[in-house]
């Protein structure tokens, strides 16, 4: 048996996921403003007194329509959660560490996923206000907000 | 990335991810790859209970469940089991391209087994007419070989060659 064990080795592969996201009318419009405005856009549901950041075709409550109920929010929130990235693979925005962090901005209702900038990921505190830094170049993803960062008093 | 309808702006992200994947293959694969990869060989092994071969070669033989110690070279020649014709165009795992359809995958019962090896490769055909159960084919070996099942490039069939009758052997 000892000469087949010699004969294991490892094959090295590899596994291909090609997709395609397709962000939508409202989806596209709240990148289209990150992107050209520097604008963070929610939707509001009047009768059920939601903003929804990010926003959503629907209102998760009452099902009426929210798709042209748009308002401004932020671009200043708080932190209601966050998560430190320890591990490394591809297609991750940045190399870790890094905290990935839940934020309300002002005016919103429910949280934003996004990374947060705070020198060291041991700060990153719940209830932290923070500030959305825009990227420098137009991009056509979440990443028109580049990061979040402490905000300065 | 984005397209123009009806004055908006609609924003379509288009990516291929890549995972790297590590496949250890055991001693026993080991073996039956690494044969291809050096000698272009195709070994099964064999139950030391019921005689039968298997390919691809496994540790256990999958019937009497005992340890398949035995080990034979088989021909690069066998007969078409059974085959599919794909046209729907997945993509390639290694690179992402979307394969060419149609292209066909063939079940060879390869001259020595016993009709129960499950042992699938591509088919290299112009004309589908030509794909047939009990057609005979042959194997032919990738010039580049690095210890996968690529480096069987895939089966031709034998021209001339009388196509058997029956499924089983």
């Amino acid at each position: 048996m000892n000469e087949e064990k010699d004969c294991a080795f490892v094959v090295e592969g590899k596994m291909a996921l090609p997709y395609q996201y397709f962000a939508g009318a409202v989806g596209s419009q709240f990148i289209v403003s990150l992107r050209d405005d520097k604008r963070i856009l929610g939707v509001r549901c009047e009768k059920c007194r939601k903003t929804f950041v990010p926003p959503r075709q629907t209102c998760e409550r009452c099902f009426a329509s929210l798709a042209d109920q748009w308002v401004e929010v932020g671009p200043a929130g708080e932190v209601t959660g966050f998560t430190v990235i320890r591990y490394a693979e591809p297609y991750q925005p940045k190399e870790p560490p890094y905290v990935l962090a839940l934020i309300k901005l002002d005016g919103a209702d429910t949280p934003l996923a996004h990374i947060l900038e705070c020198g060291d990921v041991h700060k990153a505190r719940i209830g932290m206000r923070v500030r959305a830094v825009f990227s420098e170049e137009p991009k056509d993803t979440i990443l028109g907000i580049a990061h979040f960062e402490e905000e300065r008093p | 990335m984005g397209k123009e309808k009806e004055g908006q702006e609609l924003i379509v992200s288009r990516q291929i991810l890549s995972i790297p994947q590590h496949f250890s293959t055991g001693p026993v694969m080991g073996r039956f790859l690494a044969e291809l990869r050096d000698n272009k060989r195709i070994m099964a092994n064999r139950c030391p209970k019921c005689g039968r071969h298997q390919l691809p070669p496994r540790e256990v033989c999958a019937i009497c469940h005992v340890e398949a110690t035995g080990w034979d070279e088989l021909p690069p020649v066998g007969t078409i089991r059974d085959f599919d014709v794909i046209y729907y165009a997945s993509p390639d795992p290694l690179t992402g391209e979307t394969r060419q359809v149609p292209y066909v995958l063939c079940w060879v019962d390869l001259d020595g087994t016993q009709g129960d090896a499950p042992f699938w490769h591509l088919l290299d055909v112009d004309d589908l007419s030509k794909v047939r159960r009990g057609v005979r084919v042959r194997l032919v070996f990738a010039d580049d070989r690095h210890g996968t099942t690529d480096d069987i490039r895939h089966f031709e069939i034998i021209p001339d060659e009388p196509v058997e009758g029956g499924i089983a052997r």
